[in-house]
């Protein structure tokens, strides 16, 4: 097999195409993932009852009733604190701005956490299938 | 249709037939990873004998297979026959508007670029409905579907060399 009788028989149309592909098509598999929505939402639980399901693009300020008192959760840009709690060593406030993963705030068992829109879908999908 | 053409149609679509089923029962590493084997008949027909002859071959062999596999009128069946339709109508489509511009492995590459972005048209539209999955699947489809068409096209550019060369081989092979 002549590799150079090969490139000889393409036209400059077909290595133009080609090329375009490939690249527009390998751009596809990295970035594909970064454009989609991500679909994240924050759950916020109170002493182990989910009370509100957020989407994490908008920007709001929740406020829940604990046991100790009033915590206030802040969505924003993509991120979540908790601006304020009644809790002693206000851990959960220091902790700051995430973007994934949780807070918890035991004294006032307020646990706030990022997940994945499709997880709960996921598993469906799974017990379909197996039940 | 004089009685030479049908008898090539015919013998193309055996091969044809003969290369679809041979590639399935290839092991791949992804199930929905095919290659696109029959799309070498395809093409060679269609560029010696022109787009009707393809259409014909393309049309046989999805249905034979279907019927012999036993997917006629199911989803594999329609993903197919819209795959294959759509292929060898834009081979035919982009050498009929200028025959010099790509060579029979930039025509193979268009083929395996048409057939997939259809076939997830209609797994969209029909089965799976979640845009999501199918942009998240695409580029990866048609990145295979690119390296496959080379392969292919590579493979009928040699074919159909070979049977241009010599008159009598084309005598004897058809």
């Amino acid at each position: 097999m002549k590799l150079k009788g090969l490139l000889s028989s393409t036209t400059v149309a077909d290595r133009l195409l080609l090329s375009i592909l490939i690249v527009l098509s390998l751009s596809g598999i990295i970035f594909i993932k970064e454009v989609l929505p991500k679909g994240q939402t924050v759950k916020i639980d109170v002493d182990g009852h989910p009370l509100y399901l957020l989407p994490i693009e908008k920007d709001v300020k929740v406020s829940v009733e604990g046991p100790e008192g009033k915590t206030i959760v802040e969505i924003k840009d993509r991120k979540i604190r908790i601006a304020e709690s009644p809790c002693l060593n206000r851990l959960c406030i220091k902790q700051g701005w995430i973007k994934r993963g949780a807070i918890v705030c035991l004294p006032n068992r307020v646990v706030v956490t990022v997940g994945d829109e499709n997880d709960d879908e996921r598993k469906k999908i799974v017990d379909a299938i197996t039940g | 249709m004089q009685l030479q053409d049908k008898y090539r149609i015919a013998l193309l679509s055996a091969y044809a037939l003969g290369l679809h089923g041979f590639e399935s029962l290839l092991p791949t590493p992804i199930p929905w990873l095919r290659l696109g084997l029959a799309n070498i008949i395809t093409l060679v027909t269609l560029l010696l004998y022109g787009i009707r002859s393809a259409m014909m071959v393309t049309l046989i062999r999805v249905m034979l297979a279907s019927i012999f596999t036993g997917s006629f009128l199911g989803p594999a069946f329609i993903l197919s026959l819209g795959g294959g339709v759509t292929s060898t109508l834009s081979m035919g489509f982009v050498l009929s508007l200028s025959p010099r511009l790509f060579s029979t492995i930039g025509l193979s590459v268009i083929g395996a670029l048409f057939h997939n972005i259809v076939q997830l048209f209609l797994a969209y539209f029909l089965f799976i409905q979640r845009i999501e999955a199918i942009l998240l699947i695409a580029p990866l489809i048609i990145f295979t579907g690119i390296l496959t068409g080379t392969v292919n096209g590579v493979i009928s550019d040699l074919l159909v060399k070979n049977l241009k060369n010599t008159d009598v081989k084309i005598q004897n092979w058809i």
